[in-house]
């Protein structure tokens, strides 16, 4: 499914004027990676810590949040100049990811765990370390967007050139 | 100050244009993420530099002006993520789950509303890691409690 994206410095402002719309209407940093810890309190209601704490009530902006961004993502692609349409490729990531349907699932399973335990561990992902918190200019967000970025950029170096 | 169905649909409606935004922005597009790291295409960098600075800039302002929030009629609250244990080694794994799956939490919902399927693999990864996350802490405090 290809997107028609814009130019860069157009998206840019669009995603920076959103950050500060979300704080106006909400009144706290836009944050995705904590949301996904309500789909755990909904699977496990033994595990405490997705009872407790910021997980207290799970019926929160914060979920809502997340299932609101298929729905941009839907329209985007739906005004693209391509018919939506279910796709499979990942692009140049095709040629080094394992080629079995079943190699290729488990990696992308493997692959978001890392994600998953890395941004709770880190304390937020992409959204809330290095987009809301370089914007507040907080030291440990800044820190953990610069690793974010340094051991990606290992990593894809890794897959793509060795 | 209005009531928390209400606050919940906003932050629905946010979330599109979130995803929305960060569609058309490239950040969706697995190539660019690819790119972006061996410096093949800066698309991406700059469309996080322009935000970045942006925000900066707005919330500064918003700061300077004690601005109050529709949603809850309280001042706009600018909590910082502080200095957690692990903090660097989680974000050090984080990039590597960046570099597998050239998606983040926070593309992957967008990437589903655009019929791409390898984002519901990453999405029950996530998780997955998510939930692993908090079995863990549960065992760690149950640990710290029995001592």
């Amino acid at each position: 499914m290809h997107i028609d994206y814009w130019p860069a410095w157009i998206g840019g402002i669009g995603i920076g004027l959103f950050v500060l719309l979300h704080f106006w209407i909400i009144g706290r940093p836009a944050g995705c990676s904590t949301g996904y810890g309500n789909f755990c309190a909904l699977a496990c209601k033994r595990v405490k810590f997705f009872h407790t704490g910021e997980y207290e009530d799970i019926n929160n902006t914060r979920l809502w949040f997340l299932l609101g961004i298929p729905i941009g993502g839907l329209i985007s692609a739906l005004l693209s100049s391509e018919p939506w349409h279910w796709s499979f490729s990942m692009g140049m990531y095709d040629a080094i990811l394992p080629q079995s349907d079943t190699g290729k699932a488990l990696w992308l399973i493997f692959g978001g765990m890392f994600l998953g335990f890395g941004a709770r561990m880190a304390g937020a992902c992409t959204t809330g370390h290095a987009l809301v918190g370089g914007a507040m200019l907080n030291p440990p967000s800044l820190a953990a967007g610069v690793v974010f970025f340094g051991s990606a950029m290992l990593m894809t170096w890794l897959l793509f050139k060795v | 100050m209005i009531n928390k169905r209400k606050l919940n649909f906003l932050s629905l409606l946010l979330g599109a244009l979130f995803g929305f935004l960060m569609s058309r922005a490239g950040a969706t597009t697995y190539d660019l993420h690819a790119k972006m790291f061996l410096f093949e295409d800066f698309q991406l960098m700059i469309v996080i530099g322009v935000a970045v600075l942006i925000g900066m800039i707005g919330i500064w302002w918003m700061q300077q002006q004690g601005w109050h929030s529709i949603g809850t009629g309280t001042p706009i609250q600018f909590p910082r993520k502080p200095w957690q244990k692990g903090l660097l080694f989680g974000a050090f794994l984080f990039g590597i789950g960046w570099a597998m799956t050239a998606s983040c939490p926070g593309t992957v919902p967008a990437m589903l509303g655009e019929g791409k399927l390898p984002a519901l693999f990453v999405f029950i990864g996530i998780v997955l890691g998510t939930l692993a996350y908090g079995v863990l802490q549960d065992m760690i405090n149950c640990r710290r409690d029995q001592q």
